[in-house]
């Protein structure tokens, strides 16, 4: 197999023309030459590309990151916030909420939202892309388009119809279920148990993140050539081998960043669950770790208790992906 | 290798592959197709259906929403709950907010993290694994806790109810994740192909634009489309750094449709033909940059 | 070229920032020369909470506001009831943009008051109405004495009924309470609630504790207790937990639920969801039978048909009528205004004969009583006006808006409408209760 080479880069597809054409089509092996213009350049020009993000950055961060970490450690409610001045406590809000069992029982429930939520739109965004590929192309375009228009839909106007479609007594889901015989779901209230609450948020976070993944993926699918597959069919290499040992490896890459950025994303959601606890759901038992920040700053006035919980947040995620980062610090070393 | 570009298996061979084999095999294969065009048909209806729902309810009168029988079809369409919708001119002034800031911030953020991207893909220097490091933790920061603050640093540098202000912590926000993306689209085109390139007698520059900067154009779309859905989604930043109603963008005039009469009961058919024109400029900006992603597609360069 | 020009724009605008940030100096006090009635001209901005107020109520703000202040201009802003606590929470304590005027929801008042966040208005408080003022709203904007915000509207919640359903059951409009409760259970079938309310609906479910004579809480000094466990609270309810029991069909879960839906008959002809249901009194018009109106829509009329719709105020333990939770709320200036006259010069018109006449023109209950006559005299008006008179308001505590954002009160009520044991219940959420009413939240 000569493609090896220029597929085995990571997040690189060799295929397109100029690289076809150039001498360097193999240059990716180990050559003599290490790359030496790269070594020449000034050491300012990184630098001075990397100012215009970093400026950014601390436009936009620098102040309200810093603010949250002194709130953190100071006691700050509604009176401080209307010209009191704010008294040091020390790690007294960290004691406060690391005591409070309600935010240990929020802790486990977002990491166990989360898993669950990345992994099933990973695996149904493969599945999409899978089947783009095996499908004639006008469906393949049905299907496409019909992905683009879920993905441009507005996330509140997303929440809003999926919050009518599972109402109790107005929903289409209800009324399709006891169509088809299940009478006992006629009024079921499927906001109002924790359990089947975040069936529908996990529906919700699905539907809408499934596009991205599936495009994403169907994109790296198409990049695997086709004379690979050609010839490990000629080899006799099944539909299941060839998805085993050809496909999925050669998306792996691909793979792995959506389902970090799921992961990432998906213990961060915050604005879904709150629009479905607008329709009744019992609170402090469906509360992700952005609601509860956002309830105990927001509604409660506890700045300094939702510092406090923002900056731990942060820690228990690098803790989590820590593999991961170790990893990507290797490879960059 | 010019025969690896579509992005379509070519299912013509592979037919012509089967037929040659085994007859029987090829009967089992259109059964086979019928079943997954048929799956394909019924993920697309799925995924569809909440879209189809919103337009349709968008076209009910208000009367007959909510009935405990639903009605699939537009049997009493009207196109009231989008006059109402639009009456007031309100529409008018945040689409024109919501398009500022949100093409304010592709711009920014494609720009910047490009740039970023470049120099920590391409060079090896001090300090670069820290910023590596900080772009991806940046993005683990809980941002609920951050609006007295963000407030506060708006109001005492007078970019409250501005474009400028709302811009400059988007940009911040949607950064940390472009640079992360273009980055591997960065290291994925060889550094070998600009150099064979110059071989042939371009400068860097030419080299750069004509060589690589192509190849890159999916990752840029694909980013630009990520930071636009961000900015055009985004409403509690927008609610404390836009506190004035005729600064307003979309998600927030949105938001006042909800609860101006959620004392009243929601007016749901109005909620949903407002959404259905907030979704408008996004199909419209997908359908735009649709040829660019297949294009890229083609090219088989798109890799998250 | 294009690229550089936005590094440019952004690099432009990154200095901009920095630039502006010298020049932060608060503005000097303009206003210290200023007397009564002539304050230097200037714009004020007046927050408005949801679309209550409606357009012609603000056209006449701003005109006569003009008109009385040459010069100076009025801005209204309309903030949505969800966010208008994260707004006030912001922008209030920012001298140079708070508004000057904001409209505030009366269970919410406490809470600002309280960290000061308020101008003192007691100086102009005659000059307002006093005495006149709905005293329970002056009281929930009231610290020490001294009066921060003064009641803006009114509205009172009463019963709508399908009198067609009650009268083929044999039932009268009751008398007592128990009388209520025994009828609205009758009534109930498996698709027909006898009196619709959602679990979790504590404004409509606290009238029973009222009823009977509790409380949700007290005040001793400046110390709050919260008094569930009180013995009349908790047969108060345990009352409302015996009604919701035998004649709700609604999940516990349910609040805030667009009630007057199920009073009317489905556009498919189907048989309405309930016999009764609470609601204020503008849900009037979206019950009834389907009509077009003048622009050619499609909507319910207003309850015409007298002998399908009808409404009676919810009655008392002993015959009369029961106090049930005043709607509605407080205005107030912001004490980081930088033009406390023209806002107070804003207070007058608002508490003038002809504003507070066109808020009863518009359905709205006037914060001065005497011109509560302008709602009208119809029987929506009469009642409105008979169970506003009877209404209490929840608790004037400083941690009362903590309370409603962290939804305690929803999850105690939706754990009794589950069958919980009301005792224990009491109990158990007093003890929660008691710090966060105090304010305790933050400390």
């Amino acid at each position: 197999m000569s493609h090896d080479a220029a597929l085995g880069v990571p997040a690189h597809s060799g295929p397109a023309g100029p690289a076809a054409t150039g001498p360097a089509a193999t240059g990716t092996a180990p050559t003599g030459e290490p790359p030496a213009p790269r070594r020449r350049r000034p050491p300012s020009a990184p630098y001075l590309l990397l100012v215009p993000a970093v400026v950014a950055l601390l436009a936009g961060l620098a102040y309200p990151v810093g603010k949250q970490v002194v709130m953190s450690v100071q006691k700050y409610g509604l009176e401080q916030q209307f010209g009191q001045p704010p008294e040091f406590v020390g790690l007294d809000n960290f004691v406060r909420i690391f005591t409070d069992d309600a935010l240990w029982a929020v802790v486990a429930r977002s990491v166990v939202f989360c898993m669950v939520n990345a992994l099933l739109t990973v695996v149904v965004g493969l599945a999409l892309a899978l089947l783009m590929r095996a499908v004639t192309t006008p469906v393949r375009l049905t299907l496409q388009v019909c992905l683009l228009l879920a993905w441009a839909m507005p996330m509140v106007a997303g929440v809003t119809v999926f919050k009518w479609l599972f109402d109790y007594r107005t929903g289409v889901v209800n009324w399709l279920l006891v169509k088809v015989g299940f009478d006992g779901m006629a009024g079921y209230s499927w906001l109002s148990q924790p359990m089947t609450f975040f069936f529908v948020a996990t529906m919700i976070i699905v539907w809408m993140s499934v596009p991205f993944v599936a495009l994403s993926l169907y994109a790296g699918l198409t990049s695997v050539p086709e004379e690979v597959l050609e010839a490990a069919r000629i080899d006799g290499a099944s539909g299941r081998q060839q998805l085993w040992h050809i496909l999925l490896p050669m998306v792996r890459p691909v793979l792995s960043i959506v389902l970090l950025l799921q992961i990432i994303w998906d213990l961060r959601v915050f604005a879904q669950i709150r629009l479905l606890q607008d329709a009744g759901a019992p609170v402090s038992e469906t509360n992700l770790l952005g609601n509860f920040i956002y309830e105990l700053g927001m509604s409660r006035q506890d700045f300094g208790g939702a510092a406090a919980v923002s900056i731990f947040v942060l820690a228990l995620t690098v803790l989590l992906s820590w593999p991961y980062v170790r990893s990507l610090m290797k490879e960059d070393a | 290798m010019s025969a690896i570009a579509p992005a379509r298996p070519s299912q013509g061979k592979a037919r012509d592959l089967a037929t040659r084999k085994h007859a029987p095999r090829a009967n089992r294969r259109r059964v086979r197709a019928v079943a997954l065009g048929a799956l394909g048909i019924l993920a697309a209806l799925i995924w569809v259906f909440p879209v189809y729902w919103m337009v349709l309810s968008a076209f009910t009168p208000a009367a007959y929403l909510r009935a405990t029988t639903p009605q699939f079809l537009p049997l009493h369409a009207t196109t009231t709950n989008f006059s109402r919708v639009l009456e007031g001119g309100d529409f008018a002034t945040a689409l024109k907010m919501s398009t500022a800031i949100t093409l304010l911030t592709v711009l920014a953020v494609l720009v910047f993290a490009f740039l970023g991207a470049l120099a920590i893909s391409r060079w090896k220097f001090r300090g670069r694994t820290s910023f590596v490091l900080a772009v991806l933790f940046i993005q683990m920061l809980p941002a609920e806790g951050l609006f007295i603050a963000q407030y506060k640093m708006l109001s005492s540098v007078h970019l409250l109810d501005s474009v400028i202000g709302v811009t400059v912590l988007y940009t911040a926000a949607v950064i940390p994740f472009t640079i992360w993306m273009l980055r591997g689209f960065v290291a994925g085109v060889p550094a070998e192909l600009e150099e064979a390139a110059m071989v042939d007698g371009l400068s860097r520059t030419q080299a750069f634009l004509r060589i690589t900067f192509p190849l890159l154009a999916p990752g840029l779309v694909a980013s630009g489309v990520y930071a636009f859905l961000q900015a055009w989604n985004e409403f509690t930043v927008a609610l404390v750094a836009l506190p004035s109603q005729s600064s307003q963008t979309l998600p927030l005039w949105l938001r006042n449709f909800l609860s101006a009469s959620a004392n009243r009961g929601v007016d749901w058919g109005q909620v949903m033909a407002a959404s259905t024109l907030i979704a408008i400029p996004v199909i419209i900006f997908f359908l735009f940059v649709q040829g660019r992603m297949t294009s890229g597609l083609v090219s088989g360069a798109v890799k998250g | 070229m294009k690229m550089l020009r936005f590094a440019a724009l952004g690099v432009a605008a990154t200095l901009a920032l920095t630039a502006c940030s010298s020049s932060d100096t608060p503005s000097d006090d303009a206003t210290t020369a200023g007397g009564e009635k002539t304050a230097e001209a200037a714009e004020i901005t007046l927050w408005l909470a949801g679309g209550d107020t409606n357009d012609e109520l603000r056209q006449y703000l701003k005109d006569t506001f003009a008109a009385e202040n040459p010069g100076s201009t009025l801005t209204i802003e309309e903030v949505a009831w969800p966010d208008l606590v994260t707004k006030l929470t912001t922008a209030l304590p920012d001298e140079a943009n708070t508004p000057d005027v904001v409209e505030i929801g009366n269970t919410q008042s406490p809470t600002f008051t309280t960290v000061g966040a308020f101008r003192d208005l007691t100086p102009i408080y005659d000059e307002l109405g006093g005495d006149k003022l709905l005293q329970s709203f002056v009281d929930v904007g009231s610290v020490d004495g001294k009066n921060y915000a003064l009641p803006y509207y009114f509205g009172s919640r009463y019963m709508f009924y399908r009198k067609d359903i009650w009268t083929a059951a044999g039932l009268e409009v009751p008398k007592t309470l128990s009388e209520f409760s025994e009828s609205v259970a009758k009534l109930k079938t498996d698709t027909q609630s006898g009196f619709a309310m959602g679990g979790q609906d504590w404004r409509n479910g606290i009238s029973w504790v009222f009823a009977n004579g509790g409380e949700l809480a007290t005040v001793d000094g400046t110390t709050w207790t919260s008094t569930l466990s009180d013995p009349k609270t908790i047969e108060g309810l345990t009352q409302w937990q015996e009604v919701y029991r035998t004649a709700s069909n609604l999940p516990s879960t349910e609040r805030d639920v667009a009630y007057w839906d199920f009073l009317n008959d489905g556009t498919d002809g189907s048989a309405p969801a309930a016999a009764t249901i609470m609601a204020p009194g503008w849900a009037r018009w979206s019950i009834g039978d389907i009509t077009t109106n003048d622009a050619g829509d499609e909507v319910r009329d207003g309850m015409a048909d007298d002998t399908t719709f009808d409404i009676f105020a919810l009655p008392g333990v002993d015959g009369g009528i029961a106090p049930v939770f005043a709607g509605g709320s407080n205005i107030a200036v912001s004490a980081k205004s930088q033009h406390p006259e023209l806002a107070e010069n804003l207070l007058r018109i608002i508490f003038s004969e002809e504003y507070q006449t066109k808020l009863g023109g518009a359905g709205l209950g006037p914060g001065n009583s005497d011109f509560v006559s302008s709602l009208g005299d119809d029987k929506f008006a009469t009642t409105m006006i008979e169970t506003a008179a009877a209404s209490k308001l929840t608790p004037a505590a400083p941690g009362w808006a903590a309370i409603e954002g962290a939804f305690v009160y929803e999850e105690l009520f939706q754990k009794i409408a589950d069958g919980g044991d009301v005792a224990a219940l009491a109990t158990e959420y007093d003890a929660k209760l008691t710090p966060m009413l105090n304010g305790g939240a933050a400390g």
